[in-house]
């Protein structure tokens, strides 16, 4: 009895995996000039953030729109460097006509995209650059980028929060990760923007919005006279939004990113700005620059993605389409030069 | 029982012998202990037939193997002290963090001028001083091992932000990321090291008297105790080795992705308990291999190489994986 339970179950684990394998695709061998024949292999950070999951849903709606196919793949988990490195090698070996990246940190995928470029095969970098000595020594080479400038990002916040509250006053500033690149050039940015005011902080919440209400507490209770925060991202926004109705205070709080959430925050009035940045828009560059390298056009090396301030004045506009893609339009340098 | 052996070879003796045969293995198969070790070499196998087939082409080949064997090397480093903790019926959770406070005494070790192997020297040292510490701690003050190395977890995490400032540094060295990239007779060097490794934890779990103490302090600690086993001994040696694994397989990180991180990498200690249970090592200590965990490290590596492979949608491959540990723990259970 114990026997055939055994067995049963192995038959049921394989059955599971077999039944988890979606249907797969031909390879096909020729240099795919026909949109239905290219293939893109895309490795992301991890899903467990919405941000990358809007960059996977931008690379999957312009995959489809264009008709091409794109297998999209994400690191297991949190500051999981060498499984997404596992990831990647697990595709480089494969007919993938383009790869698309964005490096969990600056280093951890180079090998592998070493290994991507003496395939001869191109690389698009979004969102997080990849350094260029790492990858240098490991022989690999960035076809395009296209990501935000956090730096402009960050001072188009503190410009912002200056018209609001005016020069001179305490801005309590929340930051991401310790060492963290992304969230030092939001910082260093909004600080050359609200140039003039007094900051408490960088205090570092790990982008985590618990940890984030946690330090806004203790900064609101050494320093009562904070007139506003700016958080490196909006997940910790929404902490500090929480510990300033906590305090009983109504002052300004700016995010960064533009998530969904955020923006119906925005509207309920308790976080003041996003400043938004598109990763919709990075996945689906990301996809249009792949295709027309597959196509064997050339595509600019560096695009800078849209970013803007979201606050109660267009917050309307942009929950209404999603934010996706910025109010005002924005330039795409790649789709144009896709052969239909 | 063994055949007697007899002098004449009639047909109808060979019909003797292949039933006994058949019965031996029959026999073997209602041992529980034959399903603890063999299951997870089985699902391994099956694994490797089902994307095979799926995929002959991409992942039936080196350059796939390849990347199977090195993305199971560093896991399967880890995974040694784990097995080394678990068969002393503690748990070593503090690794992934150990790991990550190697990493960085890696990193300013190296960006201080020494060389790429000195660096791996202190960098191991480091883990063997937090793994001395666990031991030590769990030993002397009798705390649960669970609470100690959590607490470890924590300590070792910090103290790799606080000497790092919390900044990457990055290591360049040509001899270092060749050993990532590398190969032995087409076995990648950092697979041959964990091979080594494993090999070397076998004998001395199975071939030395230390390594008795160590399986008796898991079964009884009691019993083991009153035999003239050193337990706190046991426990001091047991923690250490997982340690300098972890601060060792530093090193091999640094290796594979070119730079000392001082953020830890959970993912490792969550493997590491799913592979020493599913290796057929008792989490109630006492009884365990050390080439069941091995397998099982290759089973999990290869299971995930092949839903990248397949394109399997990422969010699928976290419920994939799950339930391959679940079923196949569900196998390995005995008595």
């Amino acid at each position: 009895m114990k026997k055939n339970n055994r067995f049963l179950t192995i038959g049921i684990s394989v059955v599971a995996a077999a039944a988890l394998v979606l249907a797969g695709t031909t390879p096909s061998n020729a240099a795919g000039k026909k949109l239905s024949s290219i293939r893109i292999a895309v490795v992301i950070k991890g899903l467990d953030n919405p941000y990358f999951v809007s960059v996977k849903q931008g690379i999957i709606d312009t995959a489809k729109k264009l008709g091409v196919v794109a297998n999209v793949q994400a690191a297991p988990g949190l500051n999981d460097d060498i499984g997404q490195a596992n990831k990647l090698d697990a595709l480089a070996g494969q007919n993938y006509d383009c790869y698309i990246v964005i490096p969990i940190t600056s280093n951890n995928l180079s090998q592998g995209l070493g290994k991507v470029t003496k395939a001869g095969k191109p690389i698009i970098n979004i969102d997080s650059p990849v350094d260029p000595a790492s990858l240098k020594a490991a022989g690999g080479k960035i076809t395009s980028f296209a990501g935000t400038d956090n730096t402009a990002a960050g001072k188009a916040g503190g410009v912002s929060m200056l018209k609001l509250i005016g020069s001179g006053k305490k801005i309590g500033l929340i930051a991401g990760l310790a060492g963290n690149v992304t969230s030092n050039a939001r910082i260093a940015g909004f600080e050359a923007g609200a140039a003039g005011s007094t900051f408490v902080g960088p205090v570092n919440a790990d982008w985590d919005t618990t940890k984030a209400l946690d330090a806004a507490n203790a900064m609101l209770v050494a320093n009562p006279d904070i007139a506003a925060f700016f958080a490196a991202n909006d997940q910790m926004a929404q902490g500090v939004a929480k510990a300033v109705a906590a305090a009983g205070k109504k002052i300004p709080v700016y995010g960064v990113d533009g998530l969904m959430d955020n923006l119906n925050l925005i509207k309920a009035g308790s976080v003041t700005a996003s400043i938004s940045q598109y990763p919709y828009v990075m996945g689906k560059m990301g996809v249009e620059a792949c295709v027309v390298l597959a196509q064997g056009g050339k595509v600019p090396a560096w695009t800078i993605t849209p970013y803007g301030v979201i606050d109660s004045s267009n917050v309307d506009a942009a929950l209404k389409s999603g934010n996706q893609t910025p109010p005002g339009g924005y330039k795409d340098p790649y789709a144009p030069l896709i052969k239909k | 029982m063994k055949l007697s052996p007899k002098s004449s070879t009639s047909s109808a003796q060979a019909g003797e012998v292949e039933t006994s045969t058949l019965n031996k293995v029959r026999l073997a198969t209602k041992d529980p202990f034959f399903w603890s070790n063999w299951i997870v070499v089985i699902a391994f196998i099956l694994v490797v037939l089902v994307f095979g087939a799926l995929k002959p082409h991409s992942f039936l080949t080196m350059y796939n193997l390849n990347n199977i064997l090195v993305a199971s090397s560093i896991p399967a480093i880890i995974v040694v002290g784990q097995t080394f903790a678990v068969a002393t019926a503690g748990i070593d959770l503090s690794i992934s963090s150990i790991m990550t406070f190697g990493a960085v005494v890696y990193g300013i070790a190296f960006t201080n001028g020494s060389s790429w192997w000195v660096a791996g020297i202190a960098g191991t040292i480091a883990g063997t001083l937090c793994g001395f510490l666990n031991g030590l701690i769990i030993a002397k003050r009798k705390i649960s091992d669970f609470i100690v190395t959590l607490g470890m977890l924590s300590v070792a995490a910090g103290f790799a932000l606080v000497i790092s400032n919390g900044v990457p540094r990055q290591i360049v060295s040509n001899s270092l990321s060749n050993l990532a990239i590398g190969g032995f007779g087409g076995i990648p060097y950092l697979m041959v090291i964990a091979f080594v490794i494993t090999v070397a934890a076998h004998f001395f779990l199975f071939n030395t008297r230390f390594g008795t103490h160590i399986l008796a302090t898991g079964g009884d600690p009691d019993a083991a105790r009153s035999m003239g086993v050193n337990i706190d001994l046991v426990k001091i040696v047991v923690y250490s080795i997982s340690g300098t694994l972890a601060g060792f397989a530093a090193m091999l990180t640094i290796s594979r992705i070119g730079a000392a991180e001082p953020a830890a990498n959970t993912s490792l200690l969550l493997n590491s308990v799913a592979a020493v249970v599913l290796g057929g090592v008792s989490l109630f200590g006492g009884r365990g291999t050390i080439f069941g965990p091995f397998v099982a490290t290759l089973l999990l590596q290869a299971l995930t190489n092949g839903l990248t492979v397949v394109g399997v949608a990422a969010y699928y491959q976290y419920v994939s994986i799950g339930l391959v540990v679940i079923l196949s723990a569900a196998l390995v259970r005995t008595k």
